[in-house]
């Protein structure tokens, strides 16, 4: 596939790098790129936090040993205040998310034009290398999340205590329905938020990364740069932020019943 | 989007991450720290109990001390007592014995005074009598004679 320069033609270019490379069509439509750079990026964490977990030095720590402590520390903390009882899954839960959206939207500080390039070289036409720019990807995470949040609410609040909840909140028993659809939009905005606003903060960020790629070669690095080191601040928070909100639906799920 | 497989392999990626940082990072790890946390929490207080017993064992060290000292003065005062009547008791059996042996000097004394009149008066009675023989060796001179037995008769 031959290229002029990118600037010839900045809707194609723009486009072009912003379609995945797809395999299937319909229900079976794979994104291979996305599947291929989260799975790679969990694989590597996975590696690491297992030779860490199998030699752990009890007394003094070094390392990744003490990054991961670090980690641990700061979530556990987090989770400790959104929890009045200990809660197994929502730690490793809050982690997980973490370092993975965290790597996952790492992938954007990448120039934007060297992987995709490289994998044409090699005949990939199409990459897209930032998994949480794929709506399926923080769909994924927020949806588990939902269901997870439906388990404890069943679980702390009963199957009827639950369907009480939507029944009698906010309103009284008076106003069921109204109380019906105010808690249902409630409870589906949850995940449908938090998968859009990490889907919308990357995919924009990334947008801004190839405008900023189509200016002249002279232009690009002052916003350039400017943009990627804000960018680290926008990739932590959005990682943050997904791991709080995660943290807090989850504890507002197991809750007692209002 | 629509629902399709890449959704569906990303949930269950999701899942495995999830479960597999539980297993092999999160459960272990955060063992490890609490057993550090307990650990440290174990030697601060026996830290401290080393503390409280080396205080103790200083007080207890005083209280020996002091102890120690009023014994020995005890000991030294008694000794002293018992030094001062030891002195005073030889004192006064030595002035006992001065006595007695001042007592029997004197009688000695006065014995062998006796003793030497005794054997003066003797010898002046033989000397008396050597005289005697020598002046009537040489001359009865009656009158004279008369006259010194008269004197000694006297005498």
């Amino acid at each position: 596939m031959t290229q002029g320069p990118a600037t010839d033609n900045p809707v194609g270019y723009i486009s072009h790098h912003l379609q995945p490379l797809q395999a299937g069509s319909g229900f079976w439509q794979f994104n291979i790129d996305t599947i291929f750079f989260s799975a790679l990026l969990a694989l590597i964490v996975m590696v690491i936090s297992y030779r860490v977990g199998k030699s752990i030095q009890a007394g003094a720590p070094s390392g990744t040993q003490n990054v991961l402590e670090t980690l641990i520390e700061f979530v556990n903390g987090l989770v400790k205040e959104a929890f009045p009882k200990p809660n197994k899954i929502v730690g490793p839960l809050g982690l997980t998310i973490f370092i993975w959206v965290f790597l996952m939207n790492a992938m954007d500080l990448i120039p934007v034009d060297l992987l995709p390039k490289a994998a044409d070289l090699m005949g990939i036409h199409y990459l897209k290398v930032v998994p949480t720019t794929d709506p399926h990807t923080t769909f994924a995470m927020s949806l588990m999340i939902f269901a997870l949040c439906i388990y404890y609410n069943i679980k702390i609040k009963g199957g009827l205590g639950y369907m009480k909840s939507f029944l009698v909140h906010p309103f009284g028993i008076w106003l069921a329905p109204i109380n019906f659809i105010l808690t249902m939009v409630e409870e589906l905005a949850k995940p449908l938020s938090l998968a859009l606003r990490l889907f919308g903060n990357m995919f924009t960020g990334e947008l801004v990364f190839l405008l900023i790629a189509l200016l002249p070669w002279y232009l690009i690095p002052i916003p350039g740069s400017l943009w990627a080191i804000f960018h680290i601040l926008v990739i932590t928070l959005q990682a943050f932020i997904f791991m709080v909100l995660t943290i807090m639906y989850i504890s507002l799920a197991s809750e007692e019943s209002h | 989007m629509n629902v399709t497989a890449t959704l569906f392999g990303q949930m269950i990626t999701f899942v495995i991450f999830v479960w597999f940082i539980k297993a092999y990072l999160w459960e272990p790890l955060t063992k490890a720290m609490e057993d550090r946390t307990n650990k440290i929490a174990e030697g601060l207080a026996a830290a401290e109990k080393g503390q409280q017993k080396i205080l103790e064992a200083n007080e207890e060290y005083t209280l020996k001390i002091d102890e120690a000292k009023s014994k020995a003065n005890n000991i030294i005062s008694e000794a002293e007592q018992k030094s001062k009547s030891i002195i005073e008791d030889a004192r006064l059996s030595a002035k006992e014995e001065a006595l007695k042996i001042a007592k029997s000097s004197t009688q000695q004394l006065e014995q062998e005074i006796n003793a030497a009149r005794e054997s003066l008066k003797k010898d002046i009675a033989e000397l008396s009598i050597i005289c005697a023989e020598k002046v009537i060796s040489k001359e009865i001179d009656k009158k004279v004679h008369d006259n010194i037995i008269d004197e000694v008769i006297n005498k």
